[in-house]
């Protein structure tokens, strides 16, 4: 680099992030900076401002934008004079990540939840221990499985038997480090215990019967002991893990109740222990199958869901009823909330992930869209640590990572569009086909030690870490 | 006057009479004028020769005219004008009043008068006595003046009286002469030719006597020969060649001229004073004025002269010139290269001369080349001058002459206003998901009123039930050994979950309970067996009626081990069913067999296990059959029509003739009002039920066969095809509530994925109830779905 050009070439800028304890001292927030500076000059020159002993890699944010070239090309590109200042905003950087291992299954692994000291049911059980860090996958053929970290199956459920049913699982989720729920085809949300100590998972300590359709979706809140669950037969229910607080499960769903199921339940086994209960609450509005549900992250008793009527509802749990509707032009497939935004995103069957603002005083429903999926968005999950990256699965067999605060207007219709940091594609697979076929991503979580772990139609959960 | 005359006035005698009868009777009009004449000739001489009229009418037209004269003469002038006729008659024409004297007796009256006058003037004979004493009649000479010689007068006279010639039509002669002989017929031109063939002419006999020798006169060949060429208006001369050879006049021997060489007299050179004073006596009288110079020629004169003419265009107004009027191309005006003396700078180098030579006529720039000649005199004739007039005649001929209108209308701007499919959205536009694990064709696809689950058939005989989104296979069922799974249908109620298909003569209920939770498998199940007694008690009825005739329909258990898969209910059909379509309440379901005859649509009462077939007969080969969405109306797609039937009144209602040489498919949109029709023509109708029995649009876009059309049900203004070439192709249909507005149809995709497997692609479609999007069941074994 010729330096007397260096030199020549200054534009000013102002340094400002939206991450606690990473901001630089005000007397050095405005400098001179010379245009040919690339990321990896700022990000040095950022860590010197810090005085870091460990430099942490930073991305940089003009106008919404990452800055991929030098601020030279980025000014030209952008058609912005070199006399303005410009404002950077400097975030910690999404490294791609690398993949570390996969988890071999039988067959297509429907969900996955990961048990750690800062995941949900880690919080909520207090001080987990953070090398028993667990991994649960639940699977097309019925089972779940608890994995640790190394790749090592601790324990697997029994099979269910539902009278000669399909019992898949489509969702699974840790309650608690000794509570697991899980929901599946059947319609019946089972409830195991799991015992680290002992590594046995076993035969369902409770059913939960309300639904007459499959369970697409459950969301657990570990502290209230309730399990919200979403279904097909367009109602969510509330439930709770306590077999006593639940009422007595209707008749007519249990496998007994019919002569042909019931002569079929004794065929394939002949007794059944697990206590069955029904709901606390049925919610009843969705006009289409129900696909995602989720309890609000901070407040237990408010709950979202997302429905093939392409609606998101906020629910107010304790009086079962719908607060607000937030209608939208595609069917939705999955959830996650960014509560420091106020915004749920949410994955739909039009390629795109939705930032939708559910809060009833929001004056666009849309404010964000993500575009860069080529098939179904069925899976969500935030960053562990920042509000503003999010983790999509979709059915083209890619998980994508996000910042959401890398925005551009977008040129059709309202709102911004994002576009993604990073793709994650499944290991093994050469060419990746929109359709996915063998290689779709049904679930994906993403927890701060553990990394991105997705499960999907090549039977196998992937874990990637940076 | 000979013989033949009288001949002819003899023959002529009879017809008078008939003439008569004619005129009186029937030709009375027409003869007119003939009767005139009569009536005047009656007129004229009726007061004296009322006698002779008759006479006189048997004459020949020409002596009735001669008499006419004669006749009008003889009343106005008295008896000696009369006397001094008939002596004129004696001397000029006694033969003939002798004849006539003889040959008629009336006309004795006037010959006696007249003898009187003969004896008054002196007689011709004296009277003496001969030997015996008796008067002897001594003639005196006759003298031999011209007239009086009647050598050549026929002695013979026929003296049959007045009676008509026909009498003697009979015999050979014709009558008797004044000595009673019989005057024989004379003979006539066949005697005379059959004499003359029968003499041997000799050659050169021309039938003439030689008048210097006497003898006949014979004519040689050279003789005939100038005869011949006097005829021919030849040179009749010996040996005259009407073809000489040509005298050079001018010949190309160089002559010495002028013959003398004597030099040129003076006065040649010299004035002549003679013509100078003739000239100046010319000069003088000019100026005088004696003579004009030019003296224009009169006009009276030459109008006179000239042939008369007429001025055709005379009244002609002139026309206004036809708007689109072009006159007549102008030539160019000619340039200074075209000049006999251009300027040098227009005259052509040595090299573009060459160049002009050599280029073919065709390709010239200019069909002359620029030449230089010192005066106009020097000019020589104009080669091209013929050539030039036809190549005008012919620019004048072919040029336009009429301004024809250019249509300037840019093709684009003609196309109807579509909307972009961008503002159509949505629709399907990729594949979402690939349901692979048949073997097979698949034959057809059906996805559940929840919109869950999609179940397939096809040729592997196996109906098979998958998940929508992930493409997972969840259920699957043997149906048939040997036959492909024809059609799957679930029945539209969400209550319950109803598979129809149908393999071969079979058609199977299934209700898949490994997807149902119990209570939706025991309400499926109650509907199914719903019927199972009613056929039990329907045989005591039908005893009473047609006890021999097989029901259209078996309603059946298929067997344990289908049952212990689901399949719960089987109804055999007598022949193989291709379509099943359920009425929206799901209580009835139409099939279709095309290949049986009175069989081949069915409808079935799912809760009374009853098969009625609603058409003894049913013209062409039926294709499909779909019952209509809000109506009691039951469409009935044959070969080449649509037909659709009230079936509350039992009648048809319209026949649709959307032309299409055989028809694989339609649809009816969930409005009711319109239809779509795939054709294994390639062609894709869309039919108005309110405009017309014909399309409304018809959309060629396919290569290949449609196989299967399908409007989306749950309110999107869509429509799909699926073809042989592999492709599904997408439509925007909307169909607006307003009568005056026709439907939008604005194709909007084409998906391409389905691989062709012998000539087989896209098999079936088949939309979401609510989403946009659809699943497609192809020959290459897989479904597809497409969002």
């Amino acid at each position: 680099m010729d330096p007397s050009i260096a030199d020549t070439a200054k534009v000013q800028i102002r340094l400002s992030t939206r991450e606690d304890g990473l901001e630089v001292p005000d007397d050095s927030r405005l400098l001179f900076a010379p245009t040919s500076l690339r990321r990896v000059d700022l990000s040095r020159l950022v860590n010197n401002l810090l005085h870091n002993d460990t430099p942490i890699p930073f991305e940089f944010l003009v106008n919404g934008q990452f800055l991929r070239t030098s601020i030279d090309e980025f000014l030209t590109q952008n058609g912005i004079s070199a006399e303005t200042t410009l404002n950077v905003e400097y975030t910690r950087a999404f490294i791609p990540s690398l993949h570390v291992s996969t988890f071999e299954h039988d067959d297509w692994v429907s969900a996955v939840d990961i048990l750690s000291t800062s995941s949900p049911a880690g919080h909520w059980t207090g001080n987990y221990p953070q090398e028993n860090t667990r991994i649960l996958s639940a699977s097309y053929d019925g089972l779940l499985r608890v994995w640790d970290t190394a790749g090592n199956v601790l324990a697997t459920s029994s099979a269910p038997h539902n009278g000669g049913r399909i019992t898949s699982l489509k969702s699974a989720k840790w309650l608690s480090d000794k509570k697991i729920a899980a929901a599946g085809m059947d319609g019946v949300v089972r409830v195991y215990s799991y015992d680290d100590s002992t590594r046995t998972l076993g035969d369902a300590t409770l059913e939960l019967y309300n639904h007459n359709w499959q369970v697409d979706n459950i969301a657990v809140h570990g502290p209230s002991h309730r399990i919200l669950a979403a279904s097909a037969d367009t109602t969510i229910s509330l439930f709770s893990s306590r077999a006593k607080e639940n009422p007595a499960a209707p008749e007519s769903l249990l496998p007994r109740s019919t002569a042909a199921s019931n002569k079929r339940q004794k065929l394939s086994k002949p007794a059944h222990s697990a206590p069955a209960r029904g709901a606390l609450a049925t919610l009843r509005s969705h006009t289409a199958p129900v696909s995602a549900v989720l309890f609000a992250p901070n407040d237990p008793t408010v709950a979202y869901s997302a429905s093939l009527d392409h609606s998101l509802k906020t629910w107010d749990l304790p009086t079962s009823s719908v607060v607000e509707t937030r209608a939208t032009s595609h069917a939705l497939l999955s959830m996650a909330a960014l509560p420091t935004l106020n915004l749920v995103a949410t994955g739909t069957s039009a390629r795109h992930i939705s930032l939708i603002d559910p809060r009833a005083s929001a004056t666009h429903i849309a404010v964000m869209t993500l575009r860069g999926h080529a098939n179904a968005v069925v899976s969500l999950d935030t960053h562990p640590r920042s509000e503003y990256g999010l983790v999509s699965g979709s059915h083209d067999g890619t998980v994508r990572v996000w910042d959401v605060r890398s925005v551009r207007t977008a040129t059709e219709g309202q709102g911004q569009v994002g576009e993604s940091v990073f793709v994650i594609e499944r290991e093994g697979v050469e060419k990746m086909r929109s359709h996915g076929e063998g290689v779709k991503v049904f679930d994906v979580r993403w927890e701060e030690e553990t990394g991105i772990v997705s499960a999907g139609e090549d039977k196998k959960v992937q874990i990637n870490r940076h | 006057m000979s013989s033949t005359s009288r001949k002819r006035k003899v023959v002529q005698r009879a017809s008078p009479e008939s003439e008569e009868e004619l005129a009186d009777g029937l030709l009375e009009g027409i003869l007119s004028h003939s009767e005139d004449d009569s009536e005047e000739e009656s007129e004229s001489e009726h007061d004296e020769e009322s006698d002779a009229s008759s006479v006189i009418e048997g004459l020949s037209d020409e002596d009735e005219e001669e008499k006419d004269i004669e006749s009008d003469e003889v009343p106005s002038d008295g008896e000696e004008d009369i006397r001094e006729q008939l002596r004129k008659l004696r001397t000029g024409d006694s033969h003939s009043k002798r004849s006539q004297a003889s040959g008629d007796q009336s006309w004795n009256g006037n010959a006696e008068d007249g003898l009187e006058d003969e004896e008054d003037s002196g007689r011709n004979y004296t009277v003496t006595t001969d030997a015996n004493g008796n008067p002897r009649y001594i003639y005196k000479e006759i003298e031999p003046v011209y007239d009086s010689d009647d050598s050549d007068a026929p002695e013979t006279t026929n003296t049959i009286g007045n009676i008509p010639l026909t009498y003697y039509d009979a015999y050979p002669h014709i009558g008797y002469d004044i000595n009673g002989k019989k005057i024989m017929r004379p003979a006539k031109g066949e005697a005379l030719d059959a004499l003359l063939d029968s003499i041997d002419i000799p050659k050169g006999w021309t039938g003439l006597t030689d008048p210097a020798t006497g003898k006949p006169l014979e004519l040689s060949e050279e003789e005939l020969d100038v005869l011949k060429k006097l005829t021919r208006n030849e040179v009749v001369e010996e040996g005259y060649n009407p073809y000489p050879e040509m005298v050079h006049y001018f010949s190309g021997k160089l002559e010495v001229m002028p013959l003398s060489a004597a030099p040129e007299p003076k006065r040649r050179f010299v004035p002549s004073k003679h013509e100078a004073k003739r000239v100046m006596k010319i000069v003088k009288a000019i100026r005088e004025g004696r003579i004009q110079p030019y003296k224009p020629p009169p006009e009276d004169e030459e109008e006179e002269l000239e042939l008369p003419h007429y001025d055709l265009w005379a009244d002609e107004t002139p026309r206004p010139e036809h708007s689109m009027h072009i006159p007549a191309p102008k030539l160019p005006p000619p340039g200074y290269d075209q000049s006999y003396h251009p300027p040098p700078e227009y005259l052509p180098d040595p090299a573009e001369k060459a160049a002009w030579e050599q280029a073919d006529e065709e390709d010239r720039e200019k069909e002359y080349l620029p030449r230089d000649h010192e005066a106009l005199r020097k000019v020589p004739g104009y080669e091209r001058f013929v050539k030039e007039k036809f190549e005008r005649c012919l620019d004048l001929y072919l040029a336009p002459r009429v301004r024809r209108n250019k249509l300037n209308i840019d093709p684009e701007s003609l196309l109807p206003k579509l909307p972009s499919p961008e503002e159509l959205k949505p629709f399907p536009t990729t594949c979402a998901a690939i349901f692979r694990g048949q073997e097979g064709r698949v034959r057809s696809v059906s996805i559940d009123p929840r919109g869950l689950f999609v179940a397939s058939g096809g040729d592997d005989g196996y109906v098979r039930v998958w998940e929508l989104l992930t493409g997972r296979q969840l259920w699957n069922a043997k149906l048939s050994d040997e036959d492909a799974v024809d059609a799957v249908r679930w029945r539209p109620n969400k209550d319950s979950a109803i598979l129809a298909a149908a393999a071969g003569e079979n058609i199977y209920l299934v209700v898949p309970f490994a997807i149902l939770s119990p209570d939706v498998e025991q309400s499926s199940r109650d509907v199914l067996d719903a019927g199972w007694g009613y056929a039990a008690s329907k045989p005591s009825t039908s005893t009473n009626g047609i006890a021999a005739k097989e029901p259209p329909a078996r309603w059946s258990r298929p067997g344990p081990r289908l049952e212990g898969k689901g399949v719960l209910v089987q109804a055999t059909v007598r022949s193989a069913v291709k379509v099943i379509h359920w009425h929206r309440r799901g209580d009835y379901f139409a099939t279709v067999s095309p290949r049986g005859q009175s069989s081949a649509v069915a409808i079935h009462t799912l809760s009374k296990h009853l098969t009625q077939l609603p058409f003894r007969r049913l013209k062409g080969l039926a294709q499909s059959a779909q019952f209509h969405p809000s109506k009691p109306i039951f469409f009935v797609a044959t070969k080449n029509s649509i037909r659709s039937y009230d079936l509350a009144k039992q009648e048809l209602v319209k026949i649709l003739q959307p032309g299409a040489k055989w028809i694989s498919s339609f649809d009816v949109h969930p409005g009711g009002d319109n239809l779509i029709v795939g054709t294994y023509d390639k062609r894709l109708l869309w039919h108005d039920l309110d405009l017309s029995t014909k399309p409304y649009k018809t959309l060629r876009y396919h290569q290949q066969a449609i196989r299967a059309v399908a409007f989306h049900q749950g309110g999107m203004p869509l429509f799909a095809d699926a073809s042989d070439d592999g492709s599904l192709q997408i439509f925007h249909g909307k169909v607006v509530g307003d009568l005056m507005e026709n439907a939008t149809i604005v194709p909007l995709k084409v998906l391409k994925g389905h691989q062709v497997k012998s000539r087989l692609g896209v098999m079936d479609v088949v939309w979401h109830p609510r989403e946009p999007w659809c699943v497609s069941a192809g020959a290459d074994g897989t479904c597809r779905l497409w969002c």
